[in-house]
């Protein structure tokens, strides 16, 4: 049977051969960056010769990365706001609303996930520097919500859709107002789902590269704008600590999701 | 008792409610459709109006090239993502749930780890002094370093790791909700292993299996970071291409006319996918 | 006294070219339990959703206490509610669920935490308090939003098919439970089902709707021995249908002719038939007996189901149509299938519809 895992067979450990392989493939690469993060050579030899963490100094002294990581976490928290906010509302009319034109409408929220970035990257570097937004934060702020809005809006449509509407008519028949239930009701119920667009609108922007390069001014740079700039020019071990701590971040803020998820969950 | 009686019933009030989404159409309109518009419509009117930056696009060989290898690129690592990542999503649909975890767990710290960091993870491990080719070397496998990277080669290798986790889960999802007494009954009917792969299992993961291929294929074609640090100033791809004329050679029109070659390619894809699978994933 | 309690006037609720809800008017007094029946489509959800204010009627009016409400928002109608699905705060423990409508009135800490007590009684759940809904059971989260409904003293309470997700035996345990809370209350109830069965057990008062109308308004005992329409009579209780080849009237009786010749006078008429014609006799399995004089009605019995207390047999009459009755097991020994025999009736137990 093949579809029954205990009546596999020889396949079964063919199978779990070319898995293994394939996990291996896929957590090789990140193990290995942050292995040569703590090795001494300058020429990323592996194995390292000795363990250090001079690159991790070298990266702390220099007020640029620092700098960098701010401005990415300020660019994720707004965007990733932003995109919340906005996609909530864009929910409530996908779900509730009754207008033609509403799978068009779905549609077209869905777009900037599917287009290919380089196109919106081109396209809108080219409006932001006729209008002066080029190079500002509130400029990378607007690119990363078109970017982000898509997967919290899939977010918020997936729990509301989920959420039995009658559960609000029953709080409005109690008394309360229908905006009073929407915030004491509605959204109460659908916070996993509002959790879930935070979380993964601030990781589209944190990560982002494509726009981020074409949006940053060498006085304004993400993290990402910063290692790429870096790895045009060598592939200095400084790049690999700070790939590093790029990768445990994404793996804390992925960790601390899960564990917020399960609680809310109880 | 007429024909028009036919009632609808429990239809609480529901409004038209288009109002909430206002905010968003507005962003997008303003910082989406409206630039992605007159992007490509500076490709027919820099420097002046008429389809010579289309002319110029097909009929340069530098440029024809950079589309073949997009191509090229994209349909080999559609290809190898393909080939590999069935058996994953196979035997992670049907293996038990706690090792299900643990192997979901792998592909999706893969796919989040940051794409810069795994796109230089490999371009120190394909370089000429990187592991794979000291290793190979001391096993005596080789006698020259290889070129794996700043080449096509190594942006085939690059991009097949990026992709594998988009193929694996539609796979998984697909091959999931295959009710297992199907093949149950194919066995029954007397279909052998390799039969009841090839006539069963194979044909209802299709679907996912399209899905997959159709979303690494175009993901492949517009794609930037990896082709960029992988690949060679010769060996240039479609993305990169249109960073250059714009960027470094502002080259405006020539760049729009190469964006909208690759967003009609792209929605000529998703057109065929909803058209032939049902809509997208 | 003639303002009404409760009065649904002309109300009309069209979607489009589909006409919902077709000229309902009822009046419902204070205290009443009143049962909406019908099948699905028939405009009995739409009439209580256009109570709860979730609808707005096309046209015509509900007044309360001869007040209209339609300009009342849902929210400030002060009308208690009960759905068809589990409708409990998901997030909220059950006092909380409780405690919802009373703390959106800003009522006094004591005053809540005593009212939640006494609902908590009166459904039946003291100690379940501090439980969330989804480690409640179907029949407990319904009785938990019974309790939410009736916690700020609603004059009128929905139930829009409560109990259609619980199983049957659970749902005629809590069938109890709402008769003996109306009792209790004294509240007046207005409830949606399409089960008969649920309907008569429950109601002082059944509306039967069809088609966005209201065929017959009554009690229980009326509906079944009295039905007004050919619907309310294949609705209500079990029922066979006879083609009538003529029917000669005569005041508030007719006589009757089957098509095989077989005559039957006395039968009473419905739905303001005054002229003779042609038409369906309706009499109940129950009301049938095999007749031991060779006089009534002469068929054929097809088919013989023993279900215990009684059995059921299957007719076939001379011209083909099926009609089944329904007895004590002893007083149908002799039915065969194949064997010929009559049936009789009391002719006031059939109703002839033209």
């Amino acid at each position: 049977m093949l579809l029954s895992y205990r009546k596999l067979g020889g396949l079964r450990i063919a199978l779990w051969a070319i898995t293994l392989a394939v996990c291996l493939f896929l957590l090789v690469p990140i193990i290995f960056i942050a292995a040569l993060s703590f090795g001494s050579s300058q020429w990323l030899i592996f194995p390292p010769p000795s363990w250090t963490t001079k690159w991790y100094h070298e990266l702390f002294a220099d007020p640029r990365w620092l700098q960098a990581a701010m401005t990415s976490a300020k660019v994720g928290l707004l965007s990733a706001a932003l995109s919340v906010f906005l996609g909530l509302l864009a929910s409530f009319a996908l779900v509730r609303g009754s207008f033609p034109g509403r799978g068009i409408l779905r549609a077209l929220f869905l777009t900037p996930m599917v287009l290919p970035v380089i196109v919106f990257a081109v396209a809108i570097y080219a409006l932001f520097l006729r209008i002066g937004l080029n190079g500002t934060l509130v400029g990378f702020v607007i690119a990363h919500t078109v970017l982000g809005f898509p997967f919290a809006v899939i977010a918020i449509v997936n729990s509301l859709e989920g959420f039995d509407k009658s559960i609000e008519d029953a709080a409005v028949l109690c008394g309360a107002s229908p905006l009073q239930a929407k915030l004491k009701v509605t959204l109460p119920a659908i916070k996993l789902g509002l959790f879930s667009a935070a979380i993964f609108s601030f990781l589209i922007s944190w990560d982002e590269v494509v726009v981020a390069i074409f949006m940053a001014s060498p006085t304004l740079q993400t993290l990402p704008v910063r290692i790429w700039g870096a790895l045009r020019q060598d592939l200095s071990p400084v790049i690999a600590a700070a790939s590093t701590i790029l990768v445990a971040f994404t793996l804390v803020v992925m960790a601390l999701a899960a564990l917020i998820r399960s609680r809310m969950n109880k | 008792m007429s024909q028009t009686t036919v009632a609808v019933e429990r239809s609480p009030r529901r409004g038209r409610g288009i109002g909430p989404a206002v905010p968003a159409m507005l962003l997008l309109a303003l910082f989406f459709i409206i630039p992605v518009f007159s992007l490509l419509l500076r490709s027919v009117t820099e420097p002046e109006l008429g389809l010579q930056n289309y002319g110029e696009l097909f009929a340069t060989s530098t440029y024809a090239r950079v589309f073949f290898n997009t191509f090229m690129v994209a349909t080999v690592v559609t290809a190898v993502t393909l080939i590999i990542a069935y058996p994953v999503a196979w035997l992670l649909a049907i293996m038990p749930q706690r090792h299900a975890n643990l192997v979901m767990a792998v592909i999706l710290i893969s796919m989040w780890t940051n794409l810069l960091a795994r796109t230089y993870a490999w371009m120190v491990l394909l370089q000429r002094t990187g592991v794979i080719n000291t290793t190979l070397m001391k096993l005596g496998l080789i006698s020259e370093p290889l070129a794996l990277v700043k080449n096509l080669t190594g942006v085939t290798i690059g991009m097949t790791y990026i992709m594998l986790p988009f193929v694996i889960l539609p796979l998984y999802a697909t091959i999931r909700a295959i009710d297992p007494s199907t093949l149950q009954a194919a066995a029954l009917c007397g279909a052998g292993r390799w039969q009841a792969f090839r006539r069963v299992l194979l044909p209802l993961s299709a679907p996912g299996a399209a899905a997959g291929g159709l979303m690494v294929f175009v993901m492949s074609l517009g794609y930037f970071v990896t082709p960029a640090l992988l690949g060679g100033a010769s060996n240039m791809m479609l993305a990169e291409m249109i960073a250059q004329l714009v960027q470094s050679l502002l080259n405006w029109g020539l760049g729009s006319a190469a964006a909208f070659v690759l967003l009609v390619v792209t929605l000529a894809i998703y057109a065929l996918q909803i058209r032939f699978f049902g809509g997208m994933r | 006294m003639n303002t009404m309690f409760l009065s649904i006037d002309k109300l009309r609720k069209t979607y489009g070219a589909v006409v919902a809800v077709d000229n309902v008017s009822l009046e419902v007094p204070e205290g009443e339990f009143l049962t909406f029946l019908g099948p699905s489509g028939s405009g009995k959800s739409t009439t209580l959703y256009a109570l709860a204010g979730f609808d707005e009627p096309s046209a015509g009016d509900i007044r309360l206490r001869g007040a209209s409400i339609l300009s009342t928002p849902s929210h400030k109608r002060n009308i208690g509610m009960v759905f068809q699905r589990y409708t409990l705060f998901p997030h909220l423990s059950v006092h909380e669920n409780i405690a919802f409508p009373l703390r959106v009135r800003h009522q006094s800490a004591s005053d809540i935490a005593a009212r939640v007590k006494a609902m908590l009684t009166l459904v039946r759940l003291e100690g379940y308090g501090a439980r969330m809904p989804a480690h409640l059971s179907g029949g407990q989260q319904q009785r938990v939003a019974l309790a939410r409904a009736l916690a700020y003293d609603p004059p009128v309470l929905l139930m829009d098919e409560p109990l259609s997700a619980l199983d049957k035996k659970l749902r005629e345990e809590i069938q109890i439970e709402i008769r003996r809370i109306h009792q209790e209350t004294g509240v007046t109830i207005l409830y949606v089902t399409h089960d008969q069965e649920e309907a008569l057990r429950l109601s002082d008062r059944i509306a039967v709707f069809n088609h966005g109308r209201i065929e017959q308004v009554g009690t229980g005992r009326e509906l079944y021995h009295n039905p007004a329409t050919r619907f309310v009579a294949g609705f209500v209780g079990d029922s066979n249908f006879l083609e009538v080849a003529d029917a000669e009237v005569r005041g508030e009786r007719a006589r009757i002719t089957f098509p095989d010749g077989t005559t039957l006078a006395n039968v009473p008429v419905h739905g303001g038939a005054s002229a003779s014609g042609t038409g369906e006799l309706m009499v109940r399995p129950q009301s049938l007996r095999l007749s031991t004089d060779g006089s009534g009605l002469p068929v054929r019995v097809r088919d013989v189901t023993f279900l215990g207390d009684t059995s059921t047999v299957l007719f076939e009459t001379a011209w083909g149509q099926e009609i089944w009755l329904r007895a004590a097991a002893s007083q149908i020994n002799n039915a065969t299938p194949g064997a010929n025999c009559h049936l009789e009736w009391n002719a006031t137990e059939s109703h002839w519809f033209a």
